[in-house]
């Protein structure tokens, strides 16, 4: 069952290839939310009731509802509606996509480690390495916020190949990661978006001076 | 015996000077039959009657003797030469017809006698093992084609064209001689092919293979060594390129084979190397010929992609010989080996049939064109026959390779492993996007040719071209729809050569009964399209057929031949996609706003070769600047020359004093 | 041969139940299922016209797209039976011999010598090569999984397989389903019923066919959604069930199949024009996750 919801999660990020409306980036990040309650859920042997509830507030609450709510608030305000053309046509992209998952898939056939529960790694990685591609072609500082949150699921999921248990002090500077990131970013592109008409990056170069 | 009718014929071919120039086809005619004749006679024999190779001594060389060895590998090369020169001989008659009146004697007889040399270096290079007399007739099949190639000399590219298509041969020759000769040195064993069994005996292959496939691989044309292919084809006269593009690269595909026959192990590297560089070949090569206009270029990009094909089954058998899946070597081999046959068939016959259009119209640019195929439906329906086939489509022989390759791939998923797998999966896949995009460039090339209204005024006088031309179609064809509808029959020879290769090549038989389900599969097709075809006549029988104009959606103001698509248009929504290997430009002023009663505008588009322009024009560019600010010593006054000589004799003379050489 | 007769009936219904999903959520008065085939039947009574533009490439075309459905329509087996034709390899026939119906149907487009149907040819040679890809890597995986390469047997070893095969089987049917959509020129990639012919694909290709010829089209296109749904039925449909039982569920699963995509056409836009190739790029890279899934199932990617 674990891996039919890693595999759904590798579906999403070939449709965050695939999409240009920044709606459809926030609606997938909590579909990734959902799917990796699926993975916790059906892959922890031994649950406490403490730890599950936090496991459940995490993912559930915080990956599917709360962050999403926020990024739509941001959303609306600065009136978002469409990803400009990125760097690399999309064409280009999901061949990106499809050949990090090929990889990353290969080479956790070939860390043949007992330590490391490789079913979660592969997803992992493909996450990590399709969040930092993900930033770097876009233009748009959302964007880029939509990206930072790929690559925290991605660590999330990190922190499931090396464990059986949920530590909680992983799980918790984890959390702080993400609402620092996510705070500073919305407030930062709230008051962007207050003061120039747009948030490309290209120019907010303007505003060294 | 039959050695010294053969040698006859050689010193014959001499003769074609002398002969008076209505004759000289005739003698060339008679001189290449006999040629045929005698070769294939021995390769039948090697092939289907013993199973032993054949050997003759064949003229006294260096000291010893040389001597031919045809086996069933070159027996097999050799039949396939021989049908397609023969096409070609047939074919030249009518299309050298005009040249006859402008070229004089010595120009034809050189042309007849290269055309012969070339056949006669061909078989010479299939025949041959001793390494210096197998240079020897490379060599020669480079000059050759050279001389074939130039043979519209009045137009000036047409000269640089062949200079550099000479060039880059001599480079092939000089990888696969330091190959021969490394082999020697290292071993000391004989200086020929099977000197090179002692080296890889006891040497990785890797290093010396690689010599070998690179210049082969100029010969065969792959990327990013082609260079010389889509410009050498185009420039030289239709029956050459016919023979060039069908047989004569190929030559390449044989000594890659030949040398692997020797290598037994450490086999992996060598077939994922054969496997990557035929599918970059197979994928761009079609790639750009969607963006070509001269339609012998794009034929000649096909041909990029063919071998791409063959070298897609050549790098499965080999790896499949690797990791030990016999299903896999087999059907790679075999798959590889029909489609050297095939393409020379379909690939031939593409281009005697573009070379009638272009006698005809006297263009190369398919976008003039259009509607043809109502003034040449004889020479339309072969390229039609020829289009289908080169894109792998059912009933025809194109097909049954793909399909030879494909089982295979298909066969080997279970029993290999993860990374074999990969690569399986790499494979199928750029197999079928090349099928894919063969389809897209061919209904382009078919339907802007032949289809639709005339686009300009080049068509106005063409007609159908005489039979001597449409002949070799006939045969050509004829042997397409054999291979397509009884590939069964064709198994035996095939499971005969793939022996050489690997030890399971009788397991081919298994695909006997599948070939002959496919053969029945087909007849239903055909026998389907017959009788649906007599139901509409019968219904429309009953019914009112009227003719009226294409439906334009009520615009009736243009002319309806600029109201169609053109070859630009069809390939566009490609090119938006693969931009950065083609290298698309327009040029276009646009519309301004302020402009009310526009006036008369221009739109141009340029393509070009990424990698030819990366790897050869910006290096040479670069080089001839550096080399022109270098030029500035050549002053081109005698008193200059002499201060460097005064120079040099001064600092000879202090350098010796100084003891420093 | 009771495979056929059942695919041919369920081609019948087709299109009509589609047509009749469409209506009921929109909002309109549904016509009768069988209105398809009325409409068939009326287009065999009439004669043709042809332009004077068009060669005997125009002629043919018709017949050897309608011939080449059929012949690939004997290949498709039902539950238990096997196709009339089958072989190791099959489903490669198969494919090739589709591609050389939309070949003569692409030259025909070009024949008549409109610029509307020049661009639908254009747009319909790329749509169908960057689909290919996508049922190729389908039917590796399934050739991974069970070893067999031919549609024949392929189905009942499926079932026999442990429960991981449901997930290569519902990632297949999802893949599958859009590929149908694809190749029979349906949203999002296609609008059937647009009426501006600078935004067809398919239809704009058969715009100047009439009578006998486009009766054929129509029927050819009933017959390949026909043959998409029963490979997707394969997928459910046990071959250990009784006859009756595989006669009836098949029935279902077409009308159901039917129904979703009326469902689908329905809610969904049409992508822009030049979106499309990256969309169907995407069922590509869905049939790689599928064929790594199968990796993994088979224990070739070693995962703990």
């Amino acid at each position: 069952m674990t891996l039919l919801f890693i595999i759904l999660y590798a579906i999403t990020l070939i449709y965050f290839a695939l999409s240009e409306r920044v709606k459809k980036f926030v609606v997938l990040l909590s579909i990734q939310g959902a799917l990796l309650f699926g993975v916790v859920f059906f892959s922890l042997y031994k649950i406490e009731l403490f730890d599950f509830i936090f496991i459940l507030i995490e993912t559930i609450m915080v990956k599917s509802i709360i962050i999403p709510w926020f990024l739509n608030k941001v959303r609306k305000h600065n009136n978002l509606k469409r990803v400009h053309e990125p760097f690399v046509p999309v064409f280009y992209s999901i061949i990106v996509v499809v050949i990090s998952l090929l990889f990353s898939f290969l080479i956790s056939n070939y860390l043949k480690d007992n330590q490391i529960h490789t079913l979660y790694f592969t997803v992992a990685f493909a996450s990590v390495i399709f969040g930092l591609y993900f930033i770097i072609i876009h233009k748009n500082i959302f964007s880029h916020l939509v990206g930072y949150l790929i690559i925290e699921n991605g660590i999330f999921l990190f922190s499931l190949t090396v464990g059986n248990v949920m530590p909680l002090m992983v799980n918790l500077a984890i959390l702080l990661d993400v609402f620092m990131g996510v705070l500073v970013l919305g407030t930062f592109v709230n008051r962007v978006g207050n003061t120039f008409e747009s948030i490309e990056i290209d120019q907010l170069s303007k505003l060294k001076d | 015996m039959d050695t010294i009718f053969f040698i006859a014929a050689i010193i014959l071919t001499f003769a074609v000077f002398v002969v008076p120039k209505q004759f000289q086809y005739f003698w060339s005619l008679l001189l290449q039959v006999s040629i045929v004749i005698i070769s294939s006679f021995w390769a039948i024999q090697s092939l289907f009657l013993s199973s032993d190779t054949l050997i003759r001594a064949f003229m006294p060389f260096m000291g010893s003797t040389l001597f031919i060895e045809i086996d069933k590998l070159s027996a097999f090369f050799i039949l396939v030469v021989n049908f397609t020169v023969l096409t070609g001989i047939i074919y030249a008659k009518g299309y050298l017809r005009p040249y006859f009146i402008t070229k004089n004697k010595a120009e034809m007889a050189l042309h007849f006698f290269s055309f012969l040399w070339l056949q006669i270096s061909m078989l010479l290079v299939l025949m041959f093992r001793d390494a210096l007399a197998f240079l020897i007739a490379w060599e020669l099949m480079a000059l050759s084609s050279f001389f074939l190639v130039i043979f519209e000399s009045e137009k000036k590219d047409t000269i640089k064209i062949g200079i550099q298509y000479l060039i880059q041969m001599h480079i092939g020759l000089v990888f696969i001689m330091s190959a021969f000769i490394w082999a020697y040195v290292q071993t000391g064993a004989a200086f020929s092919f099977d000197g090179l069994n002692i080296y890889f005996a006891s040497h990785n292959p890797f290093g010396l293979f690689f010599l070998f496939f690179v210049g082969f691989g100029i010969k065969a044309g792959f990327i990013p060594l082609h260079s010389w292919l889509p410009h050498a084809h185009p420039a030289a006269p239709s029956h050459v390129s016919g023979v060039m593009s069908g047989v004569m690269i190929k030559m390449g595909i044989y000594g890659i084979l030949r040398v692997l026959t020797y290598i037994h192990h450490d086999l992996f590297y060598i077939g994922l190397l054969i496997l990557t560089i035929s599918l970059i070949s197979g994928v761009l090569g079609v790639i750009l010929a969607i963006v070509q206009h001269d339609v012998k270029k794009l034929l000649a990009y096909h041909s990029i992609e063919n071998i791409g094909i063959i070298g897609i089954g050549i790098g499965l058998g080999v790896i499949g010989l690797a990791v030990n899946i016999p299903a896999m070597t087999v059907l790679g081999f075999a798959g590889a080996i029909l489609h050297i046959l095939n393409h020379s068939l379909f690939k031939s016959l593409l281009f005697y049939t573009a070379g009638s259009v272009y006698q005809q119209t006297h263009t190369r640019n398919i976008e003039l064109l259009g509607g043809l195929i109502k003034k040449m439906p004889k020479t339309a329906l072969f390229f039609l026959l020829g289009a289908l086939a080169i894109c792998g489509l059912p009933p025809f022989n194109g097909f049954i390779s793909e399909f030879l390759i494909y089982s295979g791939i298909f066969k080997s998923l279970q029993p290999g492993d993860l990374f074999t797998d990969v690569i399986l999966l790499i494979s199928f896949t750029g197999l079928a996007i090349i099928g894919g995009l063969a389809i897209f460039c061919f209904t382009k090339v078919f339907s802007i040719i032949f289809l639709g209204s005339p686009r300009s005024n080049k068509t106005e006088h063409a007609t159908e071209v005489e039979n001597t031309m449409i002949t070799p179609n006939f045969l050509i064809g004829f042997m397409i729809i054999a291979v397509g509808f009884f590939p069964a029959l064709f198994m035996g020879p095939l499971a005969n050569v793939v022996g050489l290769f690997s030890n399971d090549a009788a397991s081919i038989q298994q695909m006997i009964p599948v070939l002959n389900n496919i053969s029945i599969s087909s007849g239903i097709f055909i026998a389907l399209i017959g009788v649906i075809w007599i139901l509409r006549a019968w219904q429309q029988k009953k019914q009112t057929v009227k003719h009226d104009a294409t439906w334009g959606c009520a615009y009736t103001g243009a002319n309806p031949a600029l109201h169609q698509y053109t070859a630009t248009s069809f390939a566009d929504n490609i090119v938006q996609l693969v931009n950065p290997v083609v290298n698309v430009k327009k040029e276009f002023n646009g519309f301004d706003e302020k402009e009310v009663f526009p006036e008369e505008r221009a739109f141009k588009t340029h393509s070009s070769d990424t990698i030819e322009d990366n790897l050869i024009i910006k290096p040479t560019g670069k080089i001839l600047a550096w080399l022109k600010e270098i030029a500035v010593f050549q002053t081109g006054k005698i008193q200059h020359y002499l201060l460097y000589a005064l120079v040099f004799l001064i600092g000879i003379f202090l350098l010796t004093l100084l003891n420093w050489i | 041969m009771l495979s056929l007769l059942l695919i041919l009936l369920s081609a019948l219904f087709f299109p009509g139940i589609i047509a009749k999903v469409k209506a009921k959520i929109g909002g309109r008065k549904m016509p009768s299922v069988f209105q398809p085939l009325f409409d068939v039947v009326r287009l065999f009574k009439k004669g043709a016209i042809y332009s004077p533009v068009t060669s005997f490439i125009f002629r043919i075309a018709p017949v050897v797209y309608f011939a080449s459905v059929l012949v690939a329509l004997l290949f498709i087996p039902l539950g238990g039976q096997k196709g009339i034709l089958s072989f190791n390899g099959d489903f490669v026939f198969f494919a090739y011999l589709l591609a050389i119906g939309k070949f003569m149907l692409i030259i025909s487009a070009m024949d008549t010598g409109s610029g509307f149907e020049g661009m639908g040819a254009n747009r319909e040679a790329l749509y169908s090569m960057l689909v290919e890809p996508a049922f190729f890597i389908l039917m590796g995986s399934l050739a991974l999984f069970t070893g067999i390469v031919s549609f024949n047997n392929l189905y009942s070893v499926m079932h026999i397989s442990t429960n991981l095969s449901y997930i290569t089987g519902v990632a297949a049917i999802y893949v599958l389903m859009y590929i149908a959509m694809v190749e029979n020129s349906r949203l999002p990639v296609d609008d059937p019923k647009t009426h501006l012919e600078l935004t067809m694909v398919h239809e704009v290709m058969i715009l100047d066919n009439s009578g006998f010829d486009l009766a054929l089209m129509h029927i050819a296109s009933g017959l390949k959604f026909a043959i998409y749904g029963t490979l997707i039925s394969n997928f459910i449909i046990y071959t250990t069930w009784s006859i009756y039982v595989q006669i009836i569920s098949f029935f279902l699963v077409q009308s159901l199949f039917a129904a979703v995509v009326g469902i689908l056409e329905s809610f969904r836009a049409r992508n822009k024009m030049e979106k499309n190739p990256q969309w169907m790029l995407m069922l590509t890279a869905i049939a790689v996750v599928t064929f790594l899934t199968t990796l993994i199932i088979t224990q070739k990617i070693f995962l703990n």
